[in-house]
């Protein structure tokens, strides 16, 4: 299993961030219409376009809430089931928020691995350690 | 996704993917790579027709040889594949920045 783990830095306090990643209007201007709520056990969707295999529709569960810091859904669309965590970290004046979109299989997971720079080289060799996890 | 399935399927062989690596530095003959990796002949010829099915391997016949070559190009389609999500979270989080300093002014 492999994750993929953005970090993005943020002018805005992390109350300000913690609202948007959780009032559902406002994580509907970013990210996909959704029916989040923050609370432990809430089952909700993101809705978007079809594509091929893919509905359209993410189904997903809260797994983990606390407030300001953390929290963690499930993320299952298409023939991905997966869990997103969000994790703030106050810095400075701002926030630093990681995404780390977990629980990719190992086909997918090869596929993640080698997105680094220079992934063609020694993609065998790469593949081979991803493969065997 | 056939396309990308086939690409799966042919890689996920740890024999298949040391017979690609092996013609990523070179063409070779089946019976180089028979010798080399100790596997029966027509065990080497099917992995290399489903490396070609796959789009990753291509046989260049000389005289009455016939030699296997790597298309490292081959892996493209997954390359669009796989930044798909990395893309996708990164311009979410752009927008996000920017739905919170809309909302600051």
């Amino acid at each position: 299993m492999a994750s993929i783990i953005v970090d993005y830095d943020f002018p805005h306090a992390p109350a300000k961030v913690w609202k948007a990643l959780t009032e559902p209007l406002l994580v509907s201007k970013w990210l996909m219409p959704t029916d989040l709520k923050a609370e432990v056990g809430h089952r909700f969707t993101f809705t978007t376009q079809p594509r091929g295999d893919f509905d359209g529709t993410v189904r997903c569960e809260v797994l983990e809430v606390r407030p300001l810091e953390r929290l963690v859904y499930s993320w299952k669309g298409g023939s991905l089931d997966t869990t997103v965590t969000w994790t703030l970290t106050p810095s400075g004046t701002g926030t630093v928020l990681r995404l780390e979109h977990a629980g990719f299989k190992s086909e997918e997971d090869f596929a993640f691995r080698g997105m680094g720079d220079g992934w063609r080289t020694n993609v065998a060799q790469r593949l081979g350690g991803v493969l065997a996890e | 996704m056939a396309l990308e399935d086939d690409l799966f399927r042919a890689l996920a062989d740890p024999t298949r993917r040391g017979l690609f690596e092996a013609l990523v530095e070179g063409e070779a003959t089946v019976k180089t790579l028979t010798e080399r990796f100790h596997v029966s002949q027509p065990a080497v010829s099917q992995h290399l027709a489903t490396l070609t099915k796959a789009g990753l391997t291509q046989a260049r016949p000389q005289g009455r040889q016939t030699f296997y070559r790597a298309r490292p190009e081959g892996l493209a389609p997954l390359e669009g594949w796989l930044s798909h999500y990395q893309r996708f979270w990164r311009e979410r989080l752009d927008k996000l920045n920017a739905v919170l300093t809309e909302e600051e002014t």
